[in-house]
């Protein structure tokens, strides 16, 4: 079936750049207020450095070239009802033939090359620690998969996506690492196919909701009784925060995706400052440098579907807002770990991160945010050895492939 | 009697510089559209052949120039107006006066996306004189960050300072006592205008956007006492539809009330962005009002070409909510119950409908009108209805009545005379 996969280096076609760099000649910023810091949105100087760089400096073709260092490829995944979608993604083999299938999966606004620092750390042979086979997958809509073009493309059809890319590449058992959208998708692809296909998951995005009496009495009753560490208050804290002045952006999102897309579309700056809001925001005093910034709101600007397409997943899996996303996640018994960093816009107590699996693994940390893989791959490549390496709580849980040679 | 006209009043034109017109046009020429899903209508946001064929007129045939020449019809001034700790801002106002002298002063506060020019059908009818009806001369300005009035540049320019901005305004004018109309941003305005200058300068208020709050019973008790009555049908409909629009139908507000710069940048470098983000509650927040292009275009062209920039219009979002991102109750601190006469218009697809008898908790409310047809931008939409509101709101049988002394909104028998030993 070689036939159906393509090697698939990256190549954005000359007029693409030509376009976007006649809109960056164009660029016209609104003013600022005195002292607005950051209180009002992504500071005026950070836009005007970052357009000027994206304009005059940052080289699109070099780190194209660094891009395809990575093994890319591409191929059809047919999902009922939508046709068959071109998905886009890394496959990175281990050296260890019995190495354990990890898929990844990034979330909004990432995109697969946060699984860039994570690859050296999974696939890298060691007594010491398990090794992976590491699925990168651009989620349909975004970087380079193709984005359905139909309506109701929800958590079912994004769970089958994931699992039918695993298995139709000969890993008919793997385990999951997720977070943002990707926790959910690991949720979702769990709930679906835990046991026959997925074997385990790890997510660093600790969003969960309070355990209801009829669904999950006993963690109920524990919510009721057990006093909230410390942490868990200034989790919960953090999270209100999140949820009263940081989510602007995913109401929109999640109810108007085609308006907002229209400027996301249209204007690079528009785009750049929309993701670099939140790579800021949401990272714990991570350094980024200009060229890494511009490099990923690249891959939106360039990406297959367009920005607008990477919106609809927010519309999709909420019913416009009708339900919360991680409604969808229902608890199954396979292995389920948690990666937890301070800086997490979302961060449920545990009882709460209980209902949505049999959880089997807490690391806390004591610095990171939202951007794990990107911000922290060795500690959070750490994590995923401890869960799944030897001594730990979900050790060989796939069949003939414990992660050792 | 006469306007005063003070040093800093100037006659308004306004003139697009070309170069401005110039690079609007490169701008929608490298637009650049996403794809839609397929059957998507309305529910993803704005389609994309509405976009496609506004974009291709804008940039084709929409003529600005003549858009123009028509908004210099208007009687059009700026001026100076001072805030307390914010220093000199320029305002722009349409002032229609009518040619009867003792007319009602009225300020008409437009909302977001609104600006002045959502007076423009409301002129004729409010300024035009009758025996049968009361006449208004009408103040029309743009917010501060809105049309063509400056901006303030420093943060926390809030319901005071747009309360102080109005209120020095009509003052200026020669208008030291005066009525108001407003929807949108228009309605918390007013609240705050009654609040500070509510009897001294406010004499009464009129709001075709009430959002009103539960009454409670020692405040309102017999509102209260009402309230513990079943809802009738109607009432918890509308009730159904306000909960609705306040879990999916405020992203836009969620976003500028938290990030008025982010959103900003987006709206300031694309026009078609801006046009999606305008358009989309133009159509939406209206009552099946038959936009044409050329409507929409200049609409949205007021923005693109405002004196501050689009970005700046949302910064009243995040300063009424004071940063805090909840926006209803921000937008309210510091309003208070007057007894200043309020009259409300109900108009079907507004976009709250609270119970009619949580009035009260606004003002003393003395009148009520309610529509078959008509939504958010009454005004607009509905300039006849709304004006025919104010008209017995403030004539000679309504319950407002008078309540500017000496501007009745009638000629009398003796004005003519007056008016002439007036000068």
């Amino acid at each position: 079936m070689t036939a159906m996969i393509t090697r698939r280096p990256l190549s954005v076609p000359d007029d693409a750049l030509a376009l976007l760099h006649q809109k960056l000649a164009l660029a016209h910023l609104p003013d600022e207020l005195d002292s607005a810091r950051g209180d009002y949105g992504v500071p005026l100087a950070d836009v005007r450095r970052l357009v000027a760089r994206w304009r005059d400096g940052f080289d699109w073709r070099a780190a194209e070239r660094r891009i395809n260092d990575l093994p890319q490829f591409t191929r059809d995944v047919e999902v009922e009802g939508y046709g068959a979608l071109n998905v886009h993604y890394v496959h990175q083999r281990s050296g260890v033939e019995g190495a354990v299938p990890l898929l990844f999966v990034h979330g909004w606004p990432g995109h697969f090359l946060e699984v860039r620092k994570l690859l050296p750390l999974l696939t890298a042979a060691s007594p010491e620690h398990p090794s992976f086979h590491v699925v990168a997958l651009s989620l349909p809509g975004f970087g380079f998969s193709e984005g359905p073009k139909k309506k109701g493309f929800k958590s079912k059809q994004y769970a089958e996506v994931a699992n039918k890319l695993m298995t139709s590449l000969g890993y008919e058992h793997y385990v999951i690492q997720g977070g943002d959208w990707g926790h959910y998708i690991a949720g979702y692809t769990a709930t679906h196919y835990a046991h026959t296909n997925v074997r385990g998951w790890l997510s660093n995005y600790t969003h969960a909701l309070p355990p209801r009496l009829l669904s999950s009495p006993w963690l109920y009753f524990l919510d009721l009784v057990t006093p909230y560490t410390a942490r868990e208050k200034e989790g919960l804290r953090r999270s209100r925060e999140f949820q009263a002045r940081g989510s602007g952006y995913s109401q929109e999102q999640a109810t108007q995706p085609q308006t907002l897309g229209y400027s996301l579309a249209d204007s690079p700056v528009g785009l750049l400052a929309w993701i670099y809001e939140k790579l800021v925001s949401w990272s714990d005093d991570y350094a980024w440098e200009d060229d890494e910034v511009l490099e990923w709101v690249s891959i939106y600007w360039f990406s297959r579907a367009g920005p607008a397409a990477s919106l609809r997943i927010y519309l999709e899996n909420t019913d416009r807002l009708e339900k919360r996303a991680v409604e969808d996640i229902k608890w199954t018994s396979i292995p389920l770990g948690y990666s937890i960093f301070p800086k997490e816009l979302n961060q449920a107590p545990k009882t709460w991160l209980r209902t949505l699996g049999n959880v089997v693994f807490y690391s806390l940390h004591d610095s990171g945010g939202h951007f794990a893989a990107h911000e922290r791959p060795e500690v959070l490549a750490d994590d995923i050895r401890k869960m799944f390496g030897r001594g730990g709580p979900a050790f060989g849980v796939v069949p003939g492939k414990n992660g050792y040679a | 009697m006469a306007p005063i006209v003070t040093d800093s009043e100037q006659p308004f034109t306004l003139s697009v510089p070309q170069s401005d017109l110039d690079f609007l046009k490169k701008k929608l020429e490298l637009v650049r559209f996403p794809d839609e899903l397929d059957d998507a209508g309305w529910n993803y946001g704005v389609p994309l052949s509405d976009m496609r064929r506004l974009v291709t007129h804008w940039k084709d045939k929409f003529d600005w120039r003549a858009a123009e020449a028509d908004i210099n019809l208007l009687p059009m001034f700026t001026r100076d107006v001072t805030v307390d700790n914010f220093g000199t801002l320029n305002i722009h106002y349409v002032h229609q006066r009518s040619e009867v002298p003792n007319a009602i002063p009225l300020l008409f506060v437009h909302g977001w996306p609104g600006h002045f020019l959502e007076a423009r059908k409301l002129l004729s009818y409010l300024s035009a004189a009758s025996p049968d009806h009361p006449s208004f001369h009408v103040v029309a300005p743009d917010l501060p960050g809105f049309g063509f009035s400056e901006a303030p540049t420093k943060r926390g320019f809030a319901a005071h300072q747009y309360a102080e901005v109005l209120n020095k305004l009509m003052l200026a004018l020669g208008y030291e006592e005066y009525v108001y109309q407003g929807g949108d941003w228009g309605h918390a305005i007013g609240r705050h205008i009654a609040t500070i200058y509510g009897h001294k300068h406010l004499k009464a208020w009129h709001s075709n956007l009430p959002i009103p709050t539960k009454p409670t019973l020692f405040a309102h008790p017999l509102a209260f006492l009402r309230d513990l009555l079943p809802y009738s049908r109607t009432t918890r409909e509308g009730l159904r539809a306000t909960a609705e629009y306040r879990a999916t139908g405020m992203g836009y507000l969620a976003e500028q009330s938290t990030k008025p710069q982010t959103i900003g940048y987006l709206i300031a470098d694309s026009p078609v962005g801006l046009l999606a983000w305008i358009y989309e509650k133009l159509v939406e927040w209206s009552d099946s009002y038959p936009w044409t292009d050329d409507e929409v275009l200049e609409w949205v062209s007021i923005y693109w070409f405002s004196r501050a920039g689009p970005a700046a219009s949302l910064r009243i979002y995040y300063e009424m909510a004071g940063g805090s991102g909840r926006l209803e109750k921000g937008a309210a601190k510091g309003a208070k119950w007057t007894s200043v006469p309020l009259g409300l218009s109900y108009f079907p697809r507004e976009l709250f409908h609270l119970p009619k008898w949580w009035a009260p908790t606004l003002g003393k409310v003395v009148y009520a009108e309610e529509h078959d047809e008509g939504g958010h931008f009454a005004a607009y939409e509905q300039p006849g209805a709304l004006a025919e509101d104010l008209r017995r709101m403030f004539g000679r049988r309504g319950p407002a009545y008078g309540v500017v002394p000496g501007k009745n909104g009638y000629a009398s028998i003796g004005s003519r005379r007056e008016a002439v030993n007036s000068q």
